[in-house]
């Protein structure tokens, strides 16, 4: 295997005893992009992340991470990756900025404090004691703890799971920091909006398969969801003194008229056509809406979705 | 190697830093032996032990340096690594490139830091309060004790912490695991006596008594010490056992 993504995975399976966690899953993250491992709580999220951190040695499969096999190479791996987990304490004395310090001792090429602080956001909290910290800012500090060593690679497990909108909105910012840095960032959620946010493209994860890969309109397209176009239904049209367009199917509501398509690009084309033949000029209220992560998650899963995943600050049980 | 050492060192000041600035730690550590060699000590001035010249302090100090030498390597270690485990601190630890031996090196060279200021305390306190000196000869028979006593109790403490399941509990279980064995061993008075001669016997298989009885050599003349001195072997051998068969990274 070549050194060409950042990680692969190659028909990846895990089992604890008769259990099988992971039956065979293959994706692969490319330099530079921010992906998202996207499904619900037990879907095999964590166990594809330890397997990757070297945690775990798979039953069967490869995986390359960085080019190197991360059960075999850990300590090797740990010096070019970032790790954070999804839950993991501080020292109980430490403060913001000399725990920073010292981790920076662990590594090679270590990012300077000033710059640590400032890609997550905790400048100001240098000199608090990390008992004090709240929830997000302890995630944050998890962040800089993990970019301490100027990891080429960024792993986060559920990186917001249970925090408020705040804390949300503050993470986010501090992995968007990691975007502009140009680190690959490998991290899961089960919040559709966060993968919708942040991620660069997705696969979802679903019972120890992945169901799909793609940027979020890809993984539309291949859930077979269609751009929704829509437009308020014009008077000769309504009382029936023009045909409908050919080639559309058109569904007249009211006074709304909505079609859906695969190729929006072409089926605007014949729609205007259409409205410049019938002197119907722009098309009063045209919108043109792509298909959403949740449309395409429940396309997947039917309407029985996992409630974790349609909930934008759902705390688990 | 000699990055590890130098890493090892570090989280060894880390480590000594943090334990300073945290009250509970320092103030068992530190004020609990002194303030019981003080009082203690106090109420045995001017006694001898039964039938003899020897002084009953010249006996209870060393005992007390005994008692601290285990407080700073098995109590404070073995719940410092149980609430580090639990805190989830070891995990993160293992997500970094800091090799484990660094590590634990540094833990155990704060450790060994604490033991050591705490026994030299407690000599200090002893021959200034109460004229307790090691006699000439058995200086290098102290040193033997006090390292392998610190040997011994550290591996029990890393073997200890792996059964303590929360951080609540990490200091009352190092605590009272050893506590009434020493009170039974008689660390903390000189005339103890009157257990059962059974009873007697099945203390003298623990290493409290053991390394009382090794320090006790170095202050007044007694037999070589040779099953003590195995007693704390063994008890090593199986404490870092243990320790190394249990050691889990998380919880």
């Amino acid at each position: 295997m070549t050194d060409r993504a950042a990680v692969q995975v190659c028909d990846l399976r895990m089992s604890y005893g008769a259990t099988q966690v992971l039956c065979g899953v293959d994706f692969e993250v490319r330099y530079g992009e921010v992906f998202c491992l996207l499904g619900p709580n037990g879907a095999g999220k964590t166990t594809t992340l330890e397997i990757l951190e070297g945690f775990r040695r798979p039953t069967a499969g490869t995986v390359r991470v960085l080019g190197l096999d991360p059960a075999a190479q850990p300590a090797r791996l740990r010096e070019r990756a970032g790790m954070v987990l999804q839950e993991c304490g501080f020292p109980r004395q430490a403060r913001v900025a000399e725990l920073i310090d010292l981790w920076r001792t662990y590594y090679p090429n270590p990012r300077s404090l000033g710059d640590l602080l400032a890609v997550v956001g905790l400048t100001e909290a240098r000199n608090t004691q990390v008992k004090k910290l709240s929830v997000g800012q302890r995630r944050r500090l998890d962040f800089a703890l993990a970019l301490a060593g100027d990891p080429d690679l960024v792993f986060l497990d559920e990186p917001t799971t249970g925090f408020d909108p705040e804390a949300r909105r503050r993470c986010w910012a501090a992995i968007e920091n990691l975007r502009r840095l140009g680190k690959t960032v490998l991290l899961t959620t089960h919040y559709l909006d966060e993968a919708e946010r942040l991620a660069d493209r997705i696969a979802i994860l679903r019972s120890g398969r992945i169901e799909l890969t793609g940027t979020t309109q890809e993984v539309a397209v291949l859930a077979g969801l269609a751009t929704r176009i829509s437009f308020t239904t014009p008077a000769l049209l309504r009382c029936g003194q023009i045909p409908l367009p050919d080639g559309i199917d058109l569904a007249v509501r009211g006074s709304e008229s909505v079609c859906h398509s695969g190729n929006p690009g072409m089926t605007l084309r014949l729609l205007l056509d259409w409205a410049l033949r019938h002197s119907l000029g722009d098309l009063d209220g045209l919108a043109v809406t792509a298909p959403s992560l949740e449309d395409t998650y429940l396309q997947l899963t039917g309407t029985g979705a996992d409630p974790y995943l349609n909930q934008a600050n759902g705390d688990r049980p | 190697m000699t990055r590890s050492v130098r890493l090892a060192m570090g989280q060894a000041l880390v480590e000594q830093r943090s334990f300073w600035r945290s009250a509970e730690y320092a103030l068992f550590t530190f004020v609990f032996p002194l303030m019981i060699l003080l009082l203690i000590g106090a109420a045995n001035v001017g006694s001898y032990l039964p039938g003899t010249h020897i002084k009953n302090t010249t006996v209870f100090v060393p005992g007390i340096l005994a008692f601290g030498v285990i407080v700073a390597a098995y109590v404070n270690l073995g719940s410092k690594v149980a609430v580090l485990r639990h805190d989830g601190v070891l995990k993160r630890i293992k997500t970094t490139p800091l090799p484990p031996g660094a590590y634990l090196g540094g833990l155990l060279a704060s450790t060994v830091a604490t033991a050591i200021l705490l026994t030299a305390g407690t000599g200090l306190i002893g021959w200034l309060a109460f004229g307790a000196v090691p006699r000439p000869g058995g200086l290098l028979a102290l040193a033997a004790g006090l390292v392998l006593g610190i040997v011994c109790f550290g591996s029990l403490g890393l073997a200890i912490s792996s059964v303590i399941t929360s951080a609540e509990s990490a200091a009352p279980v190092t605590y009272a695991s050893f506590l009434p064995i020493a009170i039974i061993s008689g660390v903390f008075d000189p005339t103890f006596g009157g257990l059962p001669a059974w009873l007697s016997r099945v203390v003298d298989l623990f290493p409290v008594r053991s390394l009382a009885q090794v320090l006790q050599g170095a202050y007044t003349a007694r037999p070589f010490p040779a099953w003590d001195l195995a007693n704390l072997g063994l008890w090593t051998a199986a404490g870092a056992a243990v320790a190394v068969w249990r050691f889990r990274w998380d919880s």
